[in-house]
């Protein structure tokens, strides 16, 4: 894994998408730090990572779209699958050499509430900005985990990276859909259906096996069924609850406000450790089609 | 060293490897020949833990390619069709990473590398970009990366692929030299190379095994029996008359003339029987001057050309 790492880390800085990344960042931190501190002579840096996480969402795709895919076009991946390694030891090292990347960056940015610090009468609130970075760091190894998942899936750089775009946006747009999807019984039940029957779908193109196809749809039928007769209660803003779960720029509010929570913590990790592991598996099924 | 057992791969409908069923003694240089898609590359990549098979099992020294993954891995140095070389490292950065995924201890490092570049000859482009390497010197990588921490096993996929007449050689004997301590299995689709390295061939087409023996054997095993090629001064009916005349001859039929004056025939004798003596003499009594005796065993192309279109007109 180490090995896979280091030779990762140097990649990104023998081709220019590691300078063009740091650079583009730094710049960007650079002008919102400008503007909105240094100008208006406001001490809340927070509010600088905070709309950084947003620009972050068009750097992600630029660090993560070759990581896989590369292997895949150059055909190197038959040098690491063949090696010794594990194929979770190459995902990792691969997946923790862009954490590094993107980590080495945001503490570059560290520079800028340092700077603040000698001018603020009074201080800077440094535990909050210590609790903006956490979240950002957080926030931003969950988007890498999603890149580093489309990385996988295609050999073409240039498609991973507007898949993983599009998927952030999505992620990130999920906030504002939640809030206006109809919230009536009725209508979480029809997602439900709808999630029941993408399930057995998804059992009938994976197996091919009728009977397993029919269990499933008879077991979701009597889930769906069951919750709706016994807890109705459930079914108010069915939607918006699910939608929720995976928004990912909720939780890093908690954290740009300086509230430190273990269940914000807990989620981004295993979002992150999700997404690594399913990237994993599809690495590990291509030897079996 | 190497046991395949029924390997069967499949690509949804499309069988590429059928069955397959081989064992590879320590020591030995299998050949493996195919005309292009029969599945060598398949099987290879099957060995090495590339790609999994649908069924059947592979055991390299005795370890299970599924289930001892690692075991195996560390056994093999592989080089496939396409070396796979990172373009934007030097040569030297390039073998130490794969030091690195191999684990070849720290301090045998520096030597292995060398050795290994020495091996192949590209110590003079050391530090040079991949990148901006000929397609003859990045194969020469690929190989230099395969015998990294002396694998007992190496795997190399058309590894002459590319190389001008001098390199082809030159590799020829590379694999020769390598054949002392390695067990090894290469594949190609040009002949002589085969013949001229491997202490045995199997031919495969469509991901079935075709035939496998010794090239000698190969050569001589196919035509069922012995033949030889005779151009006799005289008349035709004359010499297939005294050629008739042999023991131990089974059939003799003529070819036609070729050069004025003469006839060819050709003369047919049981396998282990060789009948030259026989002939010359025979001829000699019936005052017909013998131009020309060679037998005809088939060349391994004839053989690959025999069997590889046979089986497509079966199917």
């Amino acid at each position: 894994m180490l090995a896979v790492f280091r030779r990762e880390l140097k990649a990104y800085f023998t081709s220019p998408i590691g300078y063009v990344f740091v650079g583009f960042f730094i710049l960007i931190a650079g002008v919102f730090f400008a503007i909105s501190n240094l100008l208006s002579g406001n001490p809340n840096f927070n509010g600088v990572l905070s709309n950084l996480s947003f620009i972050f969402l068009f750097l992600v795709p630029i660090l993560t779209m070759r990581l896989i895919s590369e292997e895949t076009r150059q055909k190197t991946d038959q040098l690491l699958i063949t090696s010794p390694l594990s194929i979770t030891g190459i995902v990792l090292g691969k997946y923790l050499a862009a954490v590094a990347v993107f980590v080495i960056t945001l503490l570059i940015t560290v520079l800028y509430p340092v700077i603040m610090s000698f001018f603020a009468l009074g201080g800077l609130a440094w535990s909050e900005i210590l609790g903006g970075y956490i979240g950002f760091f957080l926030l931003g190894s969950a988007f890498i985990a999603v890149g580093l998942f489309f990385s996988c899936l295609t050999d073409n750089q240039l498609i991973a990276a507007v898949e993983t775009f599009a998927a952030l946006l999505v992620i990130w747009i999920l906030d504002f859909v939640a809030q206006s999807v109809p919230s009536d019984p009725v209508s979480g039940l029809v997602f439900l259906a709808l999630l029941g029957a993408l399930l057995v779908l998804l059992v009938f193109t994976g197996t091919r096996n009728t009977l397993a196809t029919v269990v499933t749809f008879v077991i979701a039928a009597a889930l769906v069924v069951l919750l709706y007769v016994f807890s109705r209660g459930m079914f108010q803003g069915l939607i918006g609850k699910v939608l929720s779960w995976f928004s990912l720029v909720k939780r890093y509010n908690d954290f740009s406000m300086g509230v430190l929570g273990l269940s914000p913590i807990v989620y981004y990790i295993s979002f992150s450790g999700a997404f690594v592991f399913l990237t994993i598996r599809m690495i590990d099924k291509r030897r079996w089609v | 060293m190497i046991q395949v057992e029924n390997v069967t791969k499949r690509y949804g409908q499309r069988v590429a490897v059928d069955t397959l069923n081989f064992t590879v003694n320590r020591g030995e240089i299998l050949g493996f020949l195919g005309p292009n898609g029969a599945g060598k590359s398949t099987t290879m990549n099957i060995i090495t833990g590339y790609l999994s098979a649908t069924e059947g099992s592979v055991k390299v020294d005795g370890h299970d390619i599924l289930e001892e993954p690692r075991a195996v891995k560390r056994q093999i140095g592989y080089m496939p069709e396409l070396p796979p070389l990172y373009m934007d490292m030097t040569v030297q950065e390039y073998l130490s990473f794969v030091c690195d995924i191999k684990g070849v201890p720290r301090h045998l490092r520096r030597e292995d590398m060398s050795r290994a570049m020495e091996m192949v000859k590209i110590t003079d482009v050391a530090r040079r970009l991949v990148k901006n390497l000929s397609k003859g010197y990045k194969q020469r990588v690929g190989i230099a990366q395969a015998v990294i921490g002396t694998p007992p096993v190496l795997i190399l996929d058309e590894p002459t692929i590319g190389l001008d007449p001098q390199q082809i050689i030159e590799t020829r004997n590379l694999v020769r030299e390598l054949g002392r301590e390695h067990t090894i299995i290469i594949s190609s689709h040009i002949l002589p190379e085969v013949q001229a390295v491997c202490s045995r061939v199997l031919i495969i087409n469509r991901g079935k095994i075709v035939a496998s023996d010794t090239p000698e054997n190969l050569s001589r095993g196919l035509t069922g029996d012995n033949r030889l090629t005779l151009r006799v001064a005289g008349a035709e009916a004359a010499a297939l008359a005294v050629a008739r005349g042999v023991p131990n001859v089974t059939a003799v039929h003529s070819t036609g003339s070729r050069e004025p004056g003469t006839v060819d025939i050709v003369v047919e004798a049981n396998r282990d029987q060789d009948v030259r003596r026989e002939v010359f003499q025979a001829f000699a009594k019936g005052n017909l001057p013998l131009l020309l005796m060679k037998s005809m065993d088939l060349s391994l192309e004839e053989i690959f050309l025999n069997l590889t279109t046979e089986e497509r007109e079966v199917s």
